[in-house]
C-alpha cells in the first residue's frame, strides 16, 4: 500500500512537473513582429490592454506601420520571404501577399474541433472566405476578415457608404420634406440657393459638388447603378433577380444618359460649378468643411474629415444626411430600361465580410499555432469585451443592465493619445473580431461596439440632430434609406480583381474621366453628339470589362453555392 | 594626345606612352576619380541590367507576383507604339519641355542681366533671395497655390473681370489649350531665381576692363549689355542649352500629375505619367521599362545632335 502510494505520489509529481514544463513551454514569452498596411500610432509601453495580453499569452508585439507607398513597401518586404513580419496586414493590397505566397493557409490550423470559436465565427460566410487555390485546387483561407462578420441583425445607424448627401439645413429650411428622386433633390437645392445665395459670412453656396480626382472618381461614375436601385457593385449593373445574373456596364446605357443630362441642366443653371471638375481632394474636403456645399454624391467615409471638422465647429446644420435617390418613372423611358427591371431603392447592402483584409500569418512566422490559439481564445466573451468596451468602471459602466459610457469616456475612445495608452487598436483592428449584437451572457442583445449602442448613439447625439430626427419621426439617420437588401451571392462586384484585363479596365475608366466632365459642361446642341462619341469610344473596353465581370460573378456564385 | 605647336623632339618620340604608363604617372588623379567612377558604375551602368525587363511580359499582376515573367520579344514596344495616346504623350512632353526651356532660359538670362545692372547691393541680394526661394517649395504646395490663384473665382480671374478684359471667368485649369502655358508660367515662377545663379556667376567672371573699354568707346548701358555681357555668358549659355536639350524628354512629372485632371488629360499626360498609369501602377514593369528605353534613346540622339550642331557652329561643346 505504501509502495503504491509512493508510486502514485511519484507519478503525480512527475505529472505536475511535465504539466508545468509544458505550460512553461507554452508560455515562453515571445515578441511578434507586426506590420500594418496603413498608417497608425505606436502604443505606449504602459498600454493596459497589451499588458493583459502579455500576462495571459506571453506575447508582446513590435508594430510597424505603413509609411509611404503601400505597394512599394509590400514589394520591398516580399523580396525576402524568410524575413517577413509574423503578423502581416497587407492593407488594400493584401492580394499581393497571397499571390506571392507570403501567407500560410490558415485552414491548416482552423477547424471545427481545435478552434470552435474561430470556426463558428467564419462558418456563416465560409463559402465566401474559403476559396480554392487557382493552381492546386485545395481549399485556402489566408486571412480571416477583420470586419463584416457581424452577429444578429445588421445595424444601420447611418449610411456609411454611397448616397446622395444633402445638408441638414436645406431639409430643415424646406420643412423636412421626404426626398426620393433626382428631380426633388435638385429642385430643393435650386430653391434653397435662390433664396439663400450665400451663407452668413457672405460666401456663395455651391449647389452640388462632383469630385473627380484619381481613384475617388466614383463620385462621378458610380451614381447611376444606385439610381437604378442597386447597392454598390462598382461599375457594373447586375440583375440579381435572374438565375444567370446578367451583367452590364451601366455608364454607356441609355438610362445613364438621363443622369448626366440632369447634371448638364444643373450645370447650366449654375448649381454645379465648373471648378468641381478640376479640384483636388484637399480642396473638396476644404469646401465641404467650410459648410458651403449643399449636396454631393459620395461615400460617407470619403468625407469623414469634413464631417468631423463641421462637428468640431459645431456647424451641425451643415453636416449631411444620406438620401437614397432613385430614378422616377418618367426619368427613363421604358424601352431604355434593362429587360424586366424594376426600380426599388437599395443603397445599403447586406453586411459583407471584408474579404482578404486583416492579418495573415506569414510563412516565416515560427509559431502560427500559437497565434491561432490566441485568436481563438480572444474571441471569447471576456476578451471581446475588453477590446471593444475596455475595463468596467474605468472605461464604461453598467446601468440597469445596460452597457454605457459617459460623454467623456466615449470621447476618450476617439482620442488617439488616449488610445495609445488604453486600447489595443493596432492589433485588434486587423484581428478577427465579433461585431453586431452580443448573443450571450448578461448583456445579450446589446452591441459589441460602443459606437452602435443606443445609449451612445442617441444619448450622446447633439441636440440639433435629435430635433432634426424628431421632425421625421426617425430614431437614427439610417432610417432615411431602406433597410439592407440581402447580399447577392457574389458579394459586391467591385471587390473582383481585374488584373486579368487590367489594360482594358484602365482604358474603360480613363475614357470616363476624360469625357464625362465635358458632357456635363456641354452646351445644348453639343450634348447629344458628345454623349454618342462617349458611348462609341467606351463600348469596346466596356464590353470586355462587362464580359469579364459576368464570368467572375458566375464563378463566385457557383463557389457560394458550393458547386464545383 | 594633343599636338603642341611648341612641342619639342621628345614630344614626338616614336615611343608613345601606353595607356597604363600614363595612368601610372597620373596615379594621384586616377585615385581621386575612383569614387566617381564607382558611383557611375553602380548607379548609372549597373541598373541598365534592368533594361531586360522591357522584353518581358509583366502584363498580369497575379503571374508577376508568383514570379512568372516570360520573355515576349518586342511586344511591349509594339504595344506602346500601337497606342495613339503614347504619341499624344510624346507630343505633350516635347511641347512642355520646349516651352519650359524657352521660358526658363529667357527669363533666367533676362533676370540675371537686370540684376547684374543693379548697383544697389541690398536690393540686388533681396531680389535674388526672393526669386530663388520658391525653388525650395514642394511642387505639391506650388500646385495647390496655383489651383487657388487660377480658379474660376481666383484672383487672376477677378483681375481680368475687373479690368473688363474678359466677360466670363476663364477656365484656366479645365481647358486643354491653357495647360502647357500654365505649366510654363508656374515653372518660371518656381525656378527663375535658381536659374539666374549660374548666369550671374558667369557675368562676374567677365573682365571689368571690357566694360571700361566699351565705355571709353562711347557704349551706353544697353550697348554694354548687348556687346559685353551677353557675349560674355555665351559659352555658359550654350553648354546649359546642350545639357537641357538632353533633358527634353523629361518635361517633369509632378506638376502635370498634380495639376492635371480628366478634362485636360490629353494635354497633361507626359511620357512619365503614361508610364505611371499603364506601367508602374499595375506593376507592368515591362511597358514602363520599354517607355524608359525609348526616352533614353531619344534623349541621347537629341544630345549628340545638339552637340554636333554646336560644334559645327564653332561653339562650346560637351564632348
Amino acid at each position: 500500500m505504501r509502495k503504491l502510494l509512493a508510486v502514485l505520489l511519484t507519478l503525480a509529481l512527475l505529472g505536475t512537473l511535465m504539466v508545468s514544463f509544458a505550460a512553461a513551454e507554452e508560455l515562453e514569452p515571445i515578441t511578434l513582429t507586426v506590420f500594418r498596411g496603413d498608417p497608425g500610432d505606436q502604443p505606449y509601453e504602459d498600454n493596459k490592454i497589451y499588458k493583459k495580453i502579455e500576462e495571459e499569452f506571453g506575447v508582446k508585439f513590435e508594430f510597424e506601420f505603413l509609411a509611404g507607398d503601400l505597394d512599394e513597401t509590400l514589394g520591398l518586404k516580399l523580396q525576402d520571404l524568410d524575413d517577413l513580419p509574423d503578423l502581416f496586414d497587407g492593407g488594400n493590397s493584401a492580394e499581393t501577399l497571397i499571390d506571392a505566397g507570403a501567407l500560410v493557409n490558415l485552414l491548416d490550423y482552423v477547424n471545427p474541433e481545435d478552434t470552435p470559436n474561430l470556426w463558428a465565427h467564419i462558418e456563416p460566410q465560409k463559402n465566401r472566405i474559403i476559396t480554392k487555390d487557382e493552381v492546386t485546387g485545395e481549399d485556402v483561407m489566408y486571412i480571416i476578415p477583420n470586419y463584416g462578420l457581424g452577429e444578429g441583425e445588421q445595424i444601420v445607424n447611418s449610411v456609411g457608404g454611397p448616397a446622395f448627401f444633402i445638408q441638414k439645413q436645406v431639409l430643415a429650411w424646406a420643412g423636412y420634406p421626404e426626398i426620393h428622386t433626382l428631380d426633388e433633390y435638385f429642385d430643393l437645392i435650386e430653391k434653397f440657393i435662390a433664396e439663400n445665395p450665400t451663407n452668413a459670412d457672405g460666401t456663395p453656396y455651391i449647389g452640388f459638388d462632383i469630385l473627380c480626382e484619381g481613384w475617388r472618381h466614383f463620385c462621378l461614375i458610380n451614381p447611376v447603378q444606385h439610381l437604378m436601385g442597386r447597392p454598390n457593385d462598382g461599375e457594373v449593373l447586375v440583375d440579381v433577380t435572374k438565375d444567370d445574373f446578367p451583367t452590364e456596364t451601366f455608364i454607356n446605357q441609355p438610362y445613364a444618359k438621363a443622369y448626366y443630362k440632369k447634371l448638364n441642366e444643373e450645370f447650366k443653371k449654375g448649381i454645379i460649378s465648373q471648378d468641381t471638375f478640376v479640384m483636388s481632394y484637399d480642396q473638396y474636403i476644404a469646401q465641404l468643411s467650410s459648410g458651403i456645399v449643399l449636396g454631393m454624391f459620395d461615400q460617407a467615409w470619403d468625407f469623414g474629415d469634413a464631417t468631423n471638422a463641421l462637428l468640431t465647429d459645431k456647424k451641425y446644420e451643415n453636416t449631411y444626411v444620406a438620401l437614397g435617390l432613385v430614378y422616377d418613372e418618367d426619368d427613363v423611358a421604358a424601352e431604355d430600361m434593362p429587360e424586366g427591371w424594376t426600380i426599388e431603392e437599395h443603397y445599403v447592402n447586406g453586411s459583407l465580410p471584408n474579404l482578404d483584409r486583416g492579418f495573415g500569418i506569414s510563412v516565416s512566422c515560427k509559431c502560427p499555432e500559437r497565434i491561432v490559439a490566441m485568436w481563438e481564445r480572444m474571441l471569447d466573451y471576456d476578451w471581446q469585451m475588453l477590446f471593444n468596451w475596455g475595463v468596467e468602471g474605468e472605461d464604461y459602466s453598467v446601468e440597469d443592465g445596460r452597457l454605457t459610457m459617459t460623454a467623456e469616456q466615449y470621447a476618450n475612445t476617439q482620442d488617439i493619445e488616449w488610445q495609445r495608452h488604453n486600447k489595443a487598436r493596432a492589433f485588434f483592428e486587423s484581428s478577427p473580431k465579433r461585431q453586431g449584437y452580443i448573443m450571450e451572457g448578461e448583456f445579450a442583445g446589446q452591441c459589441w461596439e460602443p459606437g452602435n449602442q443606443d445609449e451612445i448613439v442617441f444619448g450622446l447625439m447633439n441636440d440639433y440632430d435629435k430635433d432634426f430626427l424628431s421632425h421625421y419621426g426617425y430614431s437614427k439617420f439610417g432610417d432615411f434609406v431602406n433597410p439592407p437588401i440581402e447580399l447577392a451571392p457574389y458579394g459586391e462586384a467591385w471587390q473582383i480583381d481585374k488584373a486579368d484585363i487590367q489594360k482594358d479596365y484602365d482604358d474603360y475608366l480613363r475614357i470616363q474621366d476624360e469625357q464625362l466632365p465635358g458632357i456635363i459642361m456641354a452646351s445644348d446642341d453639343e450634348f447629344d453628339a458628345k454623349w454618342d462619341t462617349f458611348v462609341n469610344d467606351i463600348t469596346p473596353s466596356a464590353d470586355i470589362y462587362a464580359n469579364f465581370m459576368h464570368e467572375q460573378i458566375l464563378k463566385l456564385v457557383a463557389a457560394y453555392y458550393g458547386e464545383e | 594626345m594633343t599636338y603642341d605647336s611648341r612641342g619639342t623632339a621628345r614630344y614626338h618620340s616614336p615611343k608613345k606612352k601606353s595607356f597604363f604608363q600614363r595612368l601610372c604617372s597620373q596615379w594621384q588623379l586616377a585615385l581621386m576619380s575612383v569614387p566617381i567612377f564607382l558611383y557611375v558604375l553602380l548607379f548609372n551602368y549597373a541598373p541598365m541590367w534592368g533594361w531586360i525587363n522591357a522584353f518581358k511580359d509583366y502584363g498580369n499582376r497575379k503571374l508577376v507576383a508568383r514570379g512568372i515573367t516570360p520573355f515576349n520579344g518586342l511586344d511591349n514596344f509594339k504595344w506602346l507604339f500601337s497606342r495613339p495616346d503614347f504619341f499624344v504623350a510624346i507630343r505633350n512632353t516635347l511641347a512642355m519641355s520646349i516651352i519650359n526651356l524657352v521660358f526658363g532660359t529667357v527669363s533666367a538670362v533676362l533676370l540675371a542681366v537686370l540684376l547684374n545692372e543693379v548697383r544697389q547691393k541690398m536690393f540686388k541680394k533681396t531680389v535674388q533671395t526672393v526669386t530663388y526661394l520658391p525653388h525650395f517649395l514642394s511642387m505639391v504646395i506650388v500646385v495647390a497655390m496655383a489651383q487657388n490663384i487660377f480658379a474660376s473665382n481666383g484672383p487672376i480671374n477677378d483681375l481680368l473681370l475687373g479690368l473688363g478684359i474678359v466677360k466670363q471667368p476663364v477656365f484656366w485649369l479645365g481647358e486643354g489649350k491653357h495647360f502647357w502655358w500654365l505649366v510654363g508660367i508656374i515653372n518660371v515662377w518656381k525656378e527663375v531665381g535658381w536659374g539666374t545663379i549660374i548666369y550671374i556667376s558667369a557675368m562676374t567672371a567677365i573682365d571689368p576692363a571690357l566694360y571700361e573699354a566699351a565705355a571709353i568707346d562711347g557704349a551706353g548701358r544697353f550697348q554694354k549689355i548687348l556687346h559685353v555681357t551677353l557675349p560674355g555668358i555665351k559659352s555658359t549659355f550654350v553648354i546649359l542649352l546642350i545639357m537641357n536639350i538632353g533633358h527634353l524628354m523629361e518635361a517633369g512629372f509632378e506638376i502635370q500629375y498634380l495639376l492635371g485632371n480628366g478634362l485636360v488629360a490629353n494635354y497633361s499626360r507626359t511620357i512619365d505619367i503614361f508610364v505611371l498609369e499603364y506601367g508602374t501602377q499595375n506593376m507592368d514593369f515591362g511597358v514602363a521599362t520599354a517607355a524608359g528605353i525609348f526616352k533614353s534613346v531619344v534623349a541621347i540622339i537629341l544630345l549628340v545632335g545638339a552637340n554636333f550642331i554646336s560644334k559645327r557652329l564653332g561653339e562650346e561643346t560637351l564632348v
